[in-house]
């Protein structure tokens, strides 16, 4: 069965537009078939957007292991002066410890007239000062810290008095 | 490409005096495909281009299609006619193709389809006036507007009758679905068509 016999009976308008649609069809087909073929072009388009494309794909992944890396060697560099910080306020504590004894015999020597005994004793009364002035300061902070803790079944019976008084 | 003339003789040799060597019919049947290019491939070409409004792709799409082709042609039975079972491949391949663009629109499956206005300029210079000339492209660029909001079924079915002027069981066979189903699609093409036209889609 033709194809015209499909729209027979229906407005000429509508055949007339399929058989335009048809013959359009056919001259678009056959100048693009008979064109000249452009597939070395083809090939040089293709492949250029391919180095592209892989020149695109080197540069970001370059990007993100240098920022990676740039993150890695900043968290390092943090590390490395925070230890050093905290290494020289280790040195600075122990040193603030030890100064009363180092600094004994220098106010000793300051004073020529006293005797050696008498600056030894000054050394251990200073020292024995010094470490009772440091226990005295934990047991402020201690007391100031710290709050009595009940005992595990205390809040228990507490409500249970509760409801017994109620 | 050997010629006609040499297949005949090479079958005349076959048949009359000698069976045929494993070569001899190699070369029958390398001739025989060459001759069914030459023949079906512009309408395959059309097809797709019209299917697709993309010339790169259609020209693609039928190298893969012949290709196809030429690797299964030793499986060709005959059942069929050699232009249903190539319209056939050509519709898997545009299938693919669209289900590619689909499902996975990262690949470089670009699209270089022209639009509707571009492709409605087409017109053989028949002895027509202007202004028929102008009625007739904007009747096109109607029936190309309607072609477009189609399914790809209902267009494939459509351009099978009405460009490639297929009759209905090869369309049938060609889409795998039944007469009566292609005549629904058919009737709805038509629809959308008549709609356009009217300018009441």
């Amino acid at each position: 069965m033709n194809w015209e016999q499909d729209v027979a009976g229906e407005s000429p308008e509508l055949e007339q537009a399929l058989k335009h649609f048809k013959s359009s069809v056919d001259a678009w087909s056959d100048a693009a078939y008979s064109r000249p073929r452009t597939a070395a072009k083809l090939v040089v388009r293709h492949s250029r957007r391919m180095v592209a494309g892989w020149a695109l794909g080197c540069v970001v992944v370059m990007g993100s292991l240098a920022g990676a890396v740039g993150v890695v060697v900043h968290r390092q560099e943090m590390a490395r002066i925070a230890a050093q910080k905290a290494a020289e306020q280790r040195a600075a504590a122990a040193q603030g410890t030890t100064q009363p004894a180092s600094v004994q015999p220098v106010s000793a020597q300051s004073d020529k007239k006293t005797p050696a005994a008498t600056d030894r004793k000054v050394g251990v009364g200073a020292q024995d000062s010094a470490r009772s002035q440091d226990e005295d300061l934990l047991a402020s902070v201690d007391s100031d810290v710290s709050r009595q803790v009940p005992t595990a079944m205390e809040p228990l019976a507490q409500l249970m008095d509760d409801n017994g008084t109620q | 490409m050997r010629g006609r003339g040499a297949s005949t003789k090479v079958m005349a040799a076959g048949t009359a005096l000698e069976p045929l060597s494993a070569d001899s019919a190699e070369d029958i049947a390398a001739q025989e495909f060459a001759r069914i290019v030459e023949s079906h491939r512009p309408q395959i070409f059309r097809f797709l281009l019209a299917s697709l409004r993309d010339v790169d792709l259609a020209e693609t799409l039928t190298q893969e299609c012949f290709l196809k082709a030429h690797r299964n042609w030793s499986h060709f039975r005959g059942d069929s006619s050699a232009m249903t079972w190539l319209m056939r491949i050509a519709i898997n391949l545009q299938k693919d193709h669209w289900r590619n663009r689909r499902m996975q629109f990262w690949r470089q499956t670009r699209t270089n389809a022209v639009d509707l206005d571009e492709a409605s300029e087409w017109l053989p210079n028949g002895e027509r006036s202007a202004e028929q000339q102008m009625l007739a492209k904007e009747q096109v660029a109607q029936v190309w507007q309607a072609v477009k909001g189609l399914s790809e079924r209902q267009r494939t079915v459509f351009l099978l009758r009405y460009v490639e002027e297929r009759e209905l069981s090869e369309i049938a066979a060609v889409t795998g679905l039944s007469e009566g189903t292609v005549k629904a699609h058919l009737s709805r093409a038509l629809g959308r068509v008549r709609a356009e036209l009217r300018g009441t889609r």
